[in-house]
């Protein structure tokens, strides 16, 4: 993962950010920051508070306590809030009788930026031969392509992207991590808000996982990912019946995957080697499935809890 | 602010509904045109007649006032609720955060479409009614000569009639809701109010939307025909134009307060 050289983006700092709605606690004293020059993923079931968080960041929702802050100010406070803050809140909020350059000239006058900048960010999210084509005509991915494209309007240091990738094809999938990798190397801030995991894993550095509106887990996703205790060893060996029985004697989690394969939870391989060897049993394969970022996240937002993720790497 | 009024500008351009507007403001402009001269006609052997009173050549120039009265007001609604409808006030607000210049904004952009349909009423007025008016007989010079007194009454009630629909919009957001009570409140409900308040109370509901813009439209109230009764009741011109700012001023306060500066979620 990059970190950028040269730093454009600003640290975007919520800090015991809470809002009720009726008596429903959306958020819950959350905190945390995220970091320019890489993409941070917000991560959390539907209902876990990510976006109400984004558009309180934003101004568009009061909190009842904390602040969130982008660059120490608050974003209705920004000189230029387009050209500092570009954001991707939902897919479907453009007039359908609209042309796509006429939404993006629209966007480039209200942020007070060049008109010209239609062009150029249309070509940059694919867009340039529906420049003219009314918006009520696109498919779900065009449109999460001309949000994009109004987001990047002012040329933003910090880009908030709340569920960019709902209704993206394969394709459209892969292009946009793509480009956001693209976007948070040349320095920016990326905060992208998902609970499509398996498809974040792939993109981001960090990560901030949350459920009921309270902090589950933040730090680096290698930090996340690799420094607990539920990395799995999947064992391939002929003598997997002798295997189980070792590892039931050593009070250890294990799964039978196959008439072969064995699946050693909450264990590394420095524990489970010596093990085998001691027992003299015969191995074809010893791989280290690690914890990936999807089990992490079941475990942390089902209120399961793994062991030692709460606290990981705080600082990163 | 002047970029927030530049993208507005552009945003009410690019909705179809406001051309829907000019495009029935155009139409019953050159309909009304046609009633004035009926109206000055109607006597045997005259169908039609150029306009020879004082009212009646007023009218002729102001005839799209009439057509107008309604059409303001749903403008203004149109303004406001279609970012409700799709949903693109959440990227309004966030585009400008500060949210009482989205709502100046809105304010300047319907007060100049409302003027720019005031003088397109004028032109369609000119264009139809001068020429058929010289066909039927009438002198052109004293037609024009009203311009002045025409212009300030049909540019200002269709304005604030403007602001009126834009206010109550903001009260409501709902699109459809928007108009229907604009449109009902005003040409159903209004009438009704101020006839029952004459009979039963003996007093003039003079100070509601539609009569408070005929107030202010002076010499376009006179009715057709040079009806001076229809109009007695009325409150002078600047009273009209006093309550009419009220009409639009009290819901765009209450709407700010009770919608606009609302969570958007």
């Amino acid at each position: 993962m990059s970190q950028a050289s040269a730093t454009r983006g600003l640290p975007v700092e919520i800090s015991g950010l809470t809002k009720h709605f009726g008596t429903v606690l959306a958020v819950d004293h959350l905190d945390f920051t995220v970091e320019p020059g890489r993409v941070t993923g917000f991560l959390g079931p539907n209902g876990s508070g990510k976006t109400t968080t984004l558009r309180m960041l934003l101004g568009l929702v009061t909190p009842n306590e904390g602040q969130a802050t982008i660059g120490g100010k608050f974003y209705r406070d920004l000189p230029n809030p387009s050209g500092t803050v570009g954001a991707v809140l939902e897919a479907t909020s453009f007039h359908p009788a609209r042309r796509a350059r006429t939404h993006l000239r629209m966007v480039a006058r209200a942020g007070g930026h060049d008109e010209a900048r239609a062009d150029v960010v249309l070509d940059l999210v694919g867009l340039t031969a529906d420049a003219t084509r009314k918006v009520g005509g696109f498919s779900m991915g065009m449109r999460q392509r001309l949000e994009l494209a109004s987001a990047l309007i002012g040329d933003p240091d910090v880009l908030i992207l709340d569920e960019p990738s709902n209704g993206l094809d394969p394709q459209g999938i892969a292009w946009l991590r793509d480009f956001m990798r693209y976007l948070a190397g040349e320095g920016r801030t990326i905060l992208v808000s998902s609970h499509l995991l398996a498809e974040m894993a792939q993109t981001i550095d960090n990560a901030v996982i949350v459920s009921h509106g309270q902090l589950k887990a933040q730090g680096t996703l290698e930090s996340i990912t690799s420094g607990v205790a539920q990395a799995s060893m999947h064992a391939r060996t002929p003598e997997a019946d002798r295997l189980c029985a070792v590892l039931d004697q050593a009070a250890t989690r294990f799964r039978r995957l196959a008439h072969d394969v064995v699946a050693v939870d909450g264990t590394t391989p420095e524990q489970l080697g010596p093990l085998l060897a001691t027992n003299q049993i015969i191995l074809y394969e010893l791989t280290n499935e690690g914890a990936d970022l999807e089990s992490i996240f079941l475990s942390l937002t089902s209120g399961l809890g793994f062991g030692g993720v709460d606290q990981v790497d705080q600082s990163a | 602010m002047i970029n927030t009024i530049r993208a507005e500008m552009l945003k009410m351009r690019s909705m179809p509904g406001i051309w829907v507007c000019f495009g029935l403001a155009f139409p019953l402009t050159a309909l009304l045109v046609w009633a004035i001269f009926a109206s000055a006609g109607g006597f045997p052997g005259h169908t039609y007649y150029y306009v020879h009173t004082l009212n009646e050549k007023r009218q002729l120039l102001g005839a799209g006032y009439y057509g107008i009265t309604f059409l303001a007001p749903v403008l203004g609604v149109i303004c406001i609720t279609s970012e409700y409808r799709h949903k693109t006030i959440t990227s309004t607000l966030v585009l400008t955060p500060r949210r009482e210049r989205v709502l100046g904004a809105k304010i300047v952009v319907t007060a100049w479409w409302c003027a720019l349909m005031a003088a397109l009423a004028l032109v369609v007025a000119i264009g139809v009614g001068l020429p058929w008016n010289a066909a039927l007989g009438g002198v052109t010079s004293q037609v024009t000569g009203q311009l002045g007194a025409v212009i300030p009454g049909l540019v200002g009630a269709t304005i604030l009639l403007g602001l009126f629909g834009l206010g109550f919009g903001t009260l409501v957001k709902n699109q459809v809701a928007g108009i229907l009570l604009v449109i009902g409140g005003t040409f159903i409900l209004e009438p009704i109010l101020v006839a029952l308040a004459r009979a039963i109370f003996h007093y003039d509901l003079n100070w509601l939307p539609t009569s408070a813009a005929q107030a202010l439209a002076g010499s376009l109230a006179r009715g057709f025909g040079g009806n001076h009764d229809a109009i007695s009741h009325l409150l002078p011109w600047w009273g009209g134009g006093l309550a009419m700012l009220g009409w639009g001023l009290i819901p765009l306060t209450l709407g700010y307060y009770t919608t606009v500066r609302r969570d958007v979620s």
